[in-house]
């Protein structure tokens, strides 16, 4: 070790846990260390819904006791590890960032959650999300807004902008999203750093709070590709979850093939979606660069076509809002969540819960699921995009047959401001990079490529592969962090954060 | 043809959420918005193509044992009732489902 103070800020998940397995530090100091950082940068950044202080010391303790008595210890050991507040962890409450579940206690652990706990994490927190995840900008949390750790002024995106946030400033070293029509990929490109949404059915949802049922999926933020492969193989290693009757057995090493050569392998190029409206051009500019670095390592670059991608968003505002409203239904006021007090009726007492428990966007995307599903409306709209569904998902397959990943934008410009996208249609445009991959039920992962030269503020390209081909995307993702992020190691803290707090004693 | 007033105070009864008159209005003019942003999906010369209504194809109706689960995933009493508005003994409370009038609204 070096004599200088080490600041987890520099510390990637492999060095944390091999610092506590090798005795450099202990998972204790490290655990006080994130606790640390998270009470100095937290008033500014508000990325967290719940520090879980006590969880994290008493994992951090039982790492330790393990280590003293001679056990070997997880791939995860004594990693502060984030989780998104719509995954259930027993002592905390999983509020969705909504009124409707504000005093919610995990009654159980979603699986994602205790996998990771059982690679050794240490929990640190529950994280901002907007409103049982609808929305890009986490604006919709019932509780208050999160800030872009790289411009206080602006969104971090969302839904799953607590814990992009986290990893960007440094309060956590990983942390978990879940990923319905953007939700992890969005966020990470705003943020800087790397999100991996799986192929669907790759991670366990039991015990997350379902939005989507064909769309949602779990997965991994870090700072660097390697510690998103490492959390990866934790969400993995127990094989096919029995309790989620979507979840698929997954080749389990993510990080074997992690540095392996891009030479002589195909990259995707779709020319329409780099001449989008809406995209910006230092976004378009930095997704080029990232292909230039690839075609440097020596792989190619092809032009692909998707061409029913331009109705994904018209699909996925059909299908998505179908499954919300049909999974939201269960919110009546009675088992869980708000009760309006003093009413005669059931049904008086569960539209007022709902009224009242619910927040305007959660409202909108039921009221317009309750519309599509009814009777006569279906055939127009609801059956329909399921065809479209065909359609997009034989784009991809075509499209696959001539490349091993596709290459394109994540998100269509930098972090926008608070307020800026007031129309909720309007919003529903920033996820126009990242839908139609949920709808084809493929893997998808945001590379952070340093600052956009116009704004600044972090840009991102995307890589999109086949359905379980997730360790390959990780590979892509990994010679481009390797081309283009300082040091060829990763995304930094965003430095109005970095360094306060966070030091190993 | 754009929806009314109406035609959305009928959705939001079936959907058991009780709109104000000013969220009615809001969520009215939502609602247009929202469905013309659909409007590519009837466009589409859909003929002889097939839904799919799930990214795992030949995955459905996936069953589980006949076997209760008692020892895992069944909630102990006081952590199944912990999260109810209203309890009692062994049962969430829930006011009357027919009312005064008899019927179920």
């Amino acid at each position: 070790m070096a004599t200088a103070p080490t600041s987890l800020d520099t510390l990637s998940a492999r060095q944390v846990a091999a610092g506590v397995a090798a005795g450099d530090f202990t998972a204790t100091e490290v655990a006080r260390a994130a606790l640390d950082a998270i009470e100095r940068r937290d008033p500014e950044v508000r990325a967290f819904l719940q520090v879980s202080a006590d969880l994290a010391l008493e994992a951090a303790a039982a790492t330790d006791a393990r280590r003293a008595a001679g056990e070997a210890l997880g791939p995860l050991a004594g990693v502060p590890v984030a989780f998104k507040d719509n995954m259930n962890l027993v002592g905390t409450r999983t509020t969705c960032a909504s009124r409707m579940l504000e005093g919610y206690e995990s009654p159980y652990t979603a699986t994602c959650v205790q996998r990771m706990l059982d690679a050794g994490a240490t929990p640190v927190g529950k994280t901002n999300m907007d409103e049982f995840a609808f929305g890009s900008s986490t604006e919709s949390s019932a509780f208050h807004p999160t800030a872009n750790p790289w411009d206080a002024s602006r969104v971090p995106g969302g839904s799953s902008g607590g814990s992009a946030a986290a990893v960007a400033a440094g309060e956590a070293t990983i942390a978990l999203g879940s990923d319905t029509g953007g939700s992890i990929r969005q966020p990470a490109s705003l943020c800087g750093v790397v999100g991996l949404k799986p192929t669907y059915g790759a991670v366990s949802r039991y015990g997350v709070v379902a939005f989507g049922s064909s769309l949602d999926q779990v997965g991994p933020f870090g700072r660097r590709v390697e510690d998103v492969a490492l959390a990866m193989n934790a969400l993995v290693a127990g094989g096919r979850d029995p309790w989620d009757s979507t979840s698929q057995a997954v080749a389990p090493d993510f990080l074997a093939h992690l540095d392996d050569p891009v030479e002589g392998r195909r990259v995707g190029v779709v020319p329409a979606l780099m001449e989008a409206a809406g995209l910006s051009d230092e976004v378009r500019d930095a997704v080029a660069a990232a292909g230039r670095a690839l075609v440097d390592q020596g792989a190619e670059l092809v032009e692909v076509d998707l061409p029913n991608i331009a109705s994904a968003i018209a699909a996925y505002y059909v299908i998505a809002p179908c499954e919300a409203f049909s999974n939201l239904a269960r919110f009546d006021g009675v088992r869980y969540g708000y009760q309006e007090p003093g009413r005669a009726t059931l049904a008086e007492q569960t539209s007022l819960s709902r009224a009242h428990g619910f927040g305007e966007e959660a409202k909108r995307r039921q009221m317009l699921g309750a519309y599509l599903l009814s009777s006569g409306v279906y055939d127009t709209y609801y059956y329909p995009a399921q065809q479209v569904r065909t359609l997009i998902t034989a784009d991809y397959a075509r499209a696959y047959e001539q490349c091993d990943v596709i290459l394109m934008p994540a998100a269509p410009r930098t972090a926008f401001r608070f307020g800026e996208l007031s129309d909720p249609t309007q919003m529903y445009a920033s996820d126009m990079f990242t839908i139609s991959n949920n709808i084809a039920g493929n893997g998808g992962v945001s590379v952070p490529l340093g600052l956009g030269a116009t704004s600044g503020l972090p840009v991102s390209a995307q890589l999109q592969g086949p359905a379980f081909a997730d360790a390959r995307l990780l590979t892509f993702a990994r010679a481009i962090e390797r081309a283009l992020s300082p040091d060829g190691e990763g995304a930094p803290v965003a430095p109005a954060l970095a360094g306060k707090g966070g030091e190993l004693a | 043809m754009p929806l009314t007033k109406e035609d959305v105070a009928g959705i939001a009864d079936y959907a058991r959420i009780a709109l104000t008159p000013e969220e009615l209005d809001e969520m009215t003019a939502y609602m247009n918005d929202a469905i013309d942003l659909l409007e590519p999906i009837r466009q589409y010369d859909l003929e002889g193509v097939e839904p799919t209504f799930h990214p795992i194809g030949d995955l459905s109706n996936v069953m589980a044992g006949d076997v209760p689960d008692t020892s895992v995933r069944a909630l102990p009493l006081d952590a199944a009732l912990r999260n109810a508005g209203s309890s009692r003994d062994r049962c969430f409370r829930v006011p009357s489902i027919l009312g005064d009038q008899g019927g179920d609204r």
